[in-house]
């Protein structure tokens, strides 16, 4: 049962891709639905079986490790494909409206968001520092085409840059995989994690490995490329960027350093990572309430989101990994619903300078209210899940003695309160002057009704994560890495 | 095995000259030329290291198939008026700082992995352990079709969303008008009837004998797309506005060829990926060949399909 509930996982959405390119126009949508509505059967048995406290392994093509690929999944595994489909289902019913399968836009896009989320999936599964190496790229790769998917000028520009900078960081990571093989004789991380020693090389390639995830998920001072990917992407696009991708790279690195000796490196290694956090959620807070524009503000905000996982480094503690995960979910859909309500802002506007929202409260309730309720999980309000996953992290660092990470923790959220607070109250002030409204079709009104339901259905859930938090704490605390006690 | 060790020095001049040469050069033409040299020495390093597989898809795709590109590239921008990037807009100064840390990083890897003993159960050694058993006799294709299938079939994705991409980056633009020889010239005619099934045979040859020797799908995909860029380049075949069933079909046959067999051994009762014999090698080896081309020509040429000039 889990060994096609895996392969669905990986083999639907790449399927809906392959016929989706051959297929007519008209079967695109059918086909676009069904490839993504096998996933959420698929999830079923692999919570199941991880609850009970198994570890899910397939050998692809029965050769195990070393020889193949082993697919692996634990409890952080299955959090994250958890976090994946459901920000997927959601912002592609956005994506339904947005680009229209049927239509030219939807025939460019539909294909690459299948294959990304075909990647991300095969990315979760994989225990393999090598497989992990191609489902990274390809993710990069398809996020790269999605950026550039509707040719405007900005976004191809921003599309570049991050595929160069993309290319330079897997250049790091290959080379820190060479590295690791000819120490070790194996790719597996796991076997990787059982045969290193510390030393020299190991800390070399760990460095290497590092410094290429850590520009893979834009962490300050690697960030430059990601405000303008993220900020210029399509609505759908930059947010299953924000939400997913950055996170795939991340998780790799904490795979690494957790499970795969990474955390050889040492404490002082350790304690760089968690400062890197530091600045990123001070700077890019900072840069946030600077920005003129709605989705560059909404970018830097991912920028500063992803700087508390990087806490969990220094922590290395149960509670911070409980913290830390538990935020990358709440983050990930907070974050997917923000873009979206941003996006479809920035339709309704026809601008997206942040001037132009004033009375955009009353016009477009449905998005300023899903932007409202995602961004009280972004400033870690209470009830919802980012109020969680704050208070764990600095209940975690409190133990932990680390006072400057609790003072971080708090003023970031402080930060994230102005910002978030900037963009809503400006959306009920007094319009400047009343805008004209473009009377709109009755299919696109229909159509944007479709998006801003999505948006709101994803702040919905990022909001339901605060109240009913106890079975998502409970599977992340069934993974916890090797050696760290509850 | 003193001239063995001369070439080898040799060689490794040359790169690091080459490459110096490629990054403060003061043109640009001359400075991909130069490169493109760089990728052949590159090829001969890998054939140096014991590693022909290698070494013949680094000739094939890295310095034959990206030079083309670039020397297609810098054509288009002298039609631009943008060709002489003038040294001003380069930064040389930017170089030698990268250079120099690239050299510590190197040198601090060579120094620390020399006490570096060998593994003896590492997964390369499995490989050559267990290769016979799967009726193959060259390890890379082994390893690429057979052990570590999964990361082929994402390769050929990766293949796949760089086409798209470009078709969705082209829009519904007008295919460009290519800059074309003339056919009637006998240079051209004599190349095109002798150059072209000759590199046809070659691809079939790399393909049929990559079970066993060096080659394989990628390579013999790579000299089939100099085959393709040369009928571009000659007008024999011209760029179309939109891409037929066929082309699309070609297009994904690689990836769907890979994915669809990997997936049946599941009705078998096998892993996924699991191959049921050697038909399937060939069949996807084929497949794969054909898609990496195609993908290849198409991206060369800019264009969403290919086909003979309609009159």
């Amino acid at each position: 049962m889990t060994t096609e509930a895996l392969t669905l996982l990986v083999f639907a959405p790449l399927a809906g891709a392959l016929v989706m390119v051959v297929a007519p126009r008209r079967a695109a949508a059918p086909i676009a639905v069904l490839s993504l509505l096998t996933l959420p059967p698929a999830l079923v048995p692999l919570t199941r079986a991880v609850r009970a406290g198994e570890l899910v392994q397939l050998p692809l093509a029965g050769f195990a490790a070393p020889l193949g690929i082993v697919w692996r999944v634990d409890a952080l595994a299955v959090t994250m494909l958890l976090l994946s489909v459901a920000v997927v289902l959601l912002v592609s019913l956005h994506a339904l409206a947005s680009f229209p399968p049927e239509r030219e836009s939807g025939q460019r896009f539909w294909p690459l968001w299948l294959i990304l989320v075909s990647s991300l999936h095969a990315l979760f599964l994989s225990a393999d520092l090598f497989n992990l190496y191609v489902t990274l790229e390809l993710v990069t790769l398809a996020g790269v085409a999605l950026i550039a998917v509707r040719g405007e000028p900005a976004a191809m520009r921003a599309a570049m840059r991050y595929l160069l900078l993309g290319l330079m960081a897997s250049l790091f990571y290959l080379l820190a995989t060479a590295l690791l093989y000819g120490q070790t004789g194996t790719l597996d991380l796991y076997l990787v994690g059982e045969r290193l020693e510390a030393g020299g090389l190991t800390a070399i390639a760990v460095a290497l490995m590092a410094t290429g995830l850590l520009l893979k998920a834009a962490i300050v001072p690697l960030h430059v490329w990601l405000p303008a990917a993220h900020g210029k992407a399509p609505g759908p696009v930059s947010a299953v960027l924000s939400a997913l991708v950055v996170k795939a790279a991340l998780y790799i690195l904490i795979r690494l350093w957790f499970w795969g000796g990474g955390g050889q490196a040492g404490e002082h290694a350790a304690l760089l990572l968690g400062v890197l956090g530091a600045l990123a959620i001070l700077y890019a807070s900072a840069a946030a309430i600077a920005q003129r524009r709605l989705k560059m503000l909404v970018a830097y905000s991912t920028l500063a989101q992803l700087g508390y996982v990087m806490l969990l480094f220094p922590l290395a503690s149960a509670g911070a990994y409980r913290a830390v995960v538990f935020h990358v979910v709440a983050h990930g859909i907070a974050k997917a619903a923000m873009f979206l309500a941003a996006a479809n802002l920035l339709r309704a506007l026809g601008s997206e300078r942040l001037q132009r929202l004033a009375g955009a409260g009353s016009r477009h309730g449905l998005d300023v209210l899903a932007f409202a309720l995602a961004g009280v999980s972004i400033m870690g309000l209470p009830p919802s899940g980012g109020f969680v996953a704050k208070w764990l992290l600095l209940a975690a660092a409190w133990q932990e003695r680390g006072w400057a990470w609790v003072v971080v923790i708090s003023v970031g959220s402080l930060l994230a309160a102005v910002y978030v607070f900037r963009v809503v109250s400006l959306a009920f002030a007094q319009p400047l002057r009343e805008p004209e409204r473009a009377a709109s079709a009755g299919e696109e009104q229909g159509r944007a009704q479709l998006t801003s339901v999505a948006a709101l259905l994803l702040a919905a859930l990022a909001i339901v994560l605060g109240l009913a938090s106890a079975p998502l704490i409970a599977l992340i605390d069934q993974g916890l890495p090797p050696g760290m006690l509850r | 095995m003193t001239i063995g060790v001369l070439v080898d020095v040799l060689l490794a001049l040359s790169l690091v000259g080459l490459s110096l040469q490629v990054v403060t050069g003061r043109a640009l033409f001359r400075d991909l030329v130069l490169f493109i040299l760089f990728g052949l020495l590159i090829a001969l390093s890998w054939a140096r290291l014991g590693a022909p597989d290698v070494a013949l898809a680094e000739a094939a795709i890295g310095a034959g198939l990206t030079g083309a590109l670039m020397l297609m590239a810098y054509r288009r921008l002298a039609a631009g008026g943008a060709a002489d990037v003038s040294p001003a807009r380069r930064r040389p100064l930017l170089a030698l700082p990268v250079a120099a840390l690239a050299g510590i990083l190197v040198a601090i890897i060579g120094l620390s992995a020399q006490g570096v003993e060998r593994v003896p159960d590492a997964a390369g050694t499995l490989v050559l352990q267990e290769l016979s058993a799967t009726g193959l006799g060259n390890p890379i294709t082994g390893v690429l079709l057979v052990f570590r299938g999964l990361d082929t079939m994402l390769e050929m994705a990766v293949l796949l969303v760089a086409l798209l991409g470009a078709w969705a980056v082209l829009g519904a633009a007008h295919p460009g008008r290519l800059h074309q020889v003339d056919r009637e010239t006998p240079l051209v005619s004599a190349l095109l009837t002798t150059v072209a099934p000759v590199t046809l045979l070659i691809a079939t040859h790399l393909l049929l004998v990559g079970t066993d020797a060096p080659g394989g799908a990628f390579q013999a995909g790579a000299v089939l797309t100099g085959c393709g860029v040369l009928l571009v380049l000659t007008g024999t075949v011209r760029p179309r506005a939109a891409a037929g069933l066929l082309t699309k079909l070609l297009a994904i046959a690689g990836l769907a060829a890979f994915a669809l067999i990997g997936v049946s051994a599941l009705a078998l009762g096998r892993a996924p990926m699991t191959l049921p014999g050697m038909w399937a090698v060939y069949l996807i080896e084929t497949a794969m060949m054909l898609s990496i081309a195609l993908t290849m020509t198409l991206l060369f040429a800019r264009s969403r399909a290919l086909g003979p000039e309609q009159r």
